[in-house]
């Protein structure tokens, strides 16, 4: 009975501490700014992913740039796609960077910082493959990772959630139907697509562009509806794109130019 | 709160889809993983330990290893070796009756191993084959015991066949996971889609109930 006893203290303890802990991330008192906790979905290399087991990418290095600029502290954690969703919507983390594509449909339910990135589609398939343009697609499998553009651009052109469609938790799970032969083709964007084709030169993939079909997308840092944060996000954004560290940064991890100014003139 | 009823109802096509396909890879899992496990529970109580060593293993993998690899795997590497390709609903039935399969044959084996041992030995004086005496007393006995850890098993496996919207089979969760993926709107489709399994999941323990009821004796 004593055992029992002392076992149900400590686990309350435990619970206890596990509360207070939850408690202290979220205000610093006064004048302090605090610790922001930034959420993400880290399997997107380049942009965010693991690396043995730390989260790194093109996004965390520039939302550390932003929160710098800005003067937060930044906590980034690894929760997956449909949880950012869930903690931003119920404001339980303060902002999320994630390749998240600033889209009308999601400005109904959140807010974004200004864009500061640009992003395309692409369609990979196999070498030798007959489809040379999204005309092509028509009446073929395609892969697609839930919930991105790739998906929604695919669903515009032949119609929503129709029967050729396979929606897949993350775009590796989309690579892999298409390399066992499930699908003929996975649309998603350019960055993915393209260090995939690079990085796995044995899978024998190509990549096709379609600036035609494909409009240009912007991503942004997503924010509760109505976050008092936007506007200093948005200052310290410009500051990044604008002091040289974008530029840096870009080339650190996609090798070539940004281009900024298309950035600058989505602002208006 | 704000809760959109107007894309529930937009989805309800999709969903009602999903729950036919849902219904269809449960029962079809049920039905071969229960025969499959009857098997595999029997050849694991064989008195030979070097023949029971195999169903052992069996027990042994599919138990002690995530359902959702074991999805990942039939559906990315077992299916397309025999078939050449992918296909997401084949590959959900054969992970998820393979798995279930591992389950039922310890409540086979429980069941059975329940049953007194003088049972066996009466039926066996009266003349009867080890075989006659398994299917004509024991079994018929066990079968009933087994019914509620059975129940068990069975719902387990309804809800686990959501795993398989990992593969993009279009069954319920699939479409719920759709759905939050178009609207970005993460409530609508999962309280939806887990009122469903609980309708389901209802429904089955209510037939296994009645199932309870009408074969017990007392």
């Amino acid at each position: 009975m004593k055992k029992l006893k002392m076992i149900s203290l400590v686990l309350s303890a435990a619970f206890l501490f596990i509360l207070s802990a939850c408690g202290t991330s979220k205000t610093n008192g006064d004048g302090e700014k605090k610790t922001l906790r930034v959420v993400t979905d880290a399997a997107y290399a380049p942009l965010e992913y693991q690396d043995k087991g730390e989260i790194v990418g093109f996004d965390i290095d520039f939302i550390k740039a932003v929160a710098k600029e800005a003067g937060y502290k930044i906590k980034v954690e690894h929760v997956g796609w449909d949880p950012i969703f869930v903690e931003i919507k119920g404001k339980t983390a303060d902002a999320a960077i994630s390749s998240i594509t600033i889209d009308s449909k999601r400005q109904q339910t959140y807010d974004f910082s200004i864009p500061y990135f640009l992003s395309k589609n692409e369609i990979l398939v196999p070498k030798g493959s007959s489809i040379k343009s999204t005309k092509d697609l028509e009446g073929k499998k395609i892969a697609v990772q839930n919930g991105t553009t790739g998906q929604e651009v695919v669903e515009k052109l032949f119609g929503e959630n129709n029967d050729k469609l396979k929606k897949f938790e993350n775009n590796n799970l989309a690579i892999l139907e298409l390399k066992k032969g499930g699908v003929d083709a996975v649309v998603a964007d350019n960055t993915v697509i393209e260090t995939y084709v690079k990085n796995n030169p044995n899978d024998n993939l190509d990549f096709i562009e379609d600036d035609a079909t494909f409009n240009k997308e912007f991503y942004g840092i997503l924010l509760p509806k109505g976050s008092k944060l936007k506007a200093e996000l948005d200052k310290a954004v410009n500051k990044v794109l604008d002091n040289g560290t974008y530029e840096k940064l870009y080339e650190k991890w996609f090798k070539t130019k940004p281009d900024i100014k298309i950035l600058k003139d989505q602002q208006k | 709160m704000d809760f959109r009823w107007d894309i529930i109802a937009e989805y309800a096509p999709f969903f009602l889809k999903g729950t036919l396909l849902t219904i269809g890879l449960s029962v079809a899992s049920i039905l071969i993983g229960t025969v499959l496990g009857l098997f595999i529970g029997l050849g694991k109580m064989m008195r030979n330990k070097l023949y029971a060593l195999p169903f052992k293993w069996y027990i042994n993998f599919f138990r002690g290893t995530p359902l959702m690899v074991q999805i990942l795997l039939v559906h990315f590497a077992v299916v397309p070796s025999f078939l050449g390709t992918t296909n997401a609903i084949f590959a959900a039935i054969v992970a998820l009756s393979l798995n279930s399969a591992a389950y039922v044959a310890e409540i086979f084996r429980a069941g059975i191993q329940s049953i007194d041992r003088g049972q066996m030995e009466a039926a066996r004086s009266l003349g009867m084959t080890h075989g006659q005496a398994m299917r004509n007393v024991i079994l018929p006995q066990a079968f009933k015991r087994m019914i509620p850890p059975l129940g068990n098993e069975f719902i387990v496996l309804i809800k686990d066949s959501s795993l398989a919207a990992l593969i993009a089979a279009p069954e319920l969760m699939y479409w719920g996971r759709a759905m939050q993926g178009q609207y970005m709107r993460p409530w609508e489709p999962y309280l939806t889609a887990a009122v469903i399994y609980l309708v389901l999941t209802l429904s089955l323990s209510f037939l296994l109930n009645r199932l309870e009821r009408r074969l017990a004796t007392e």
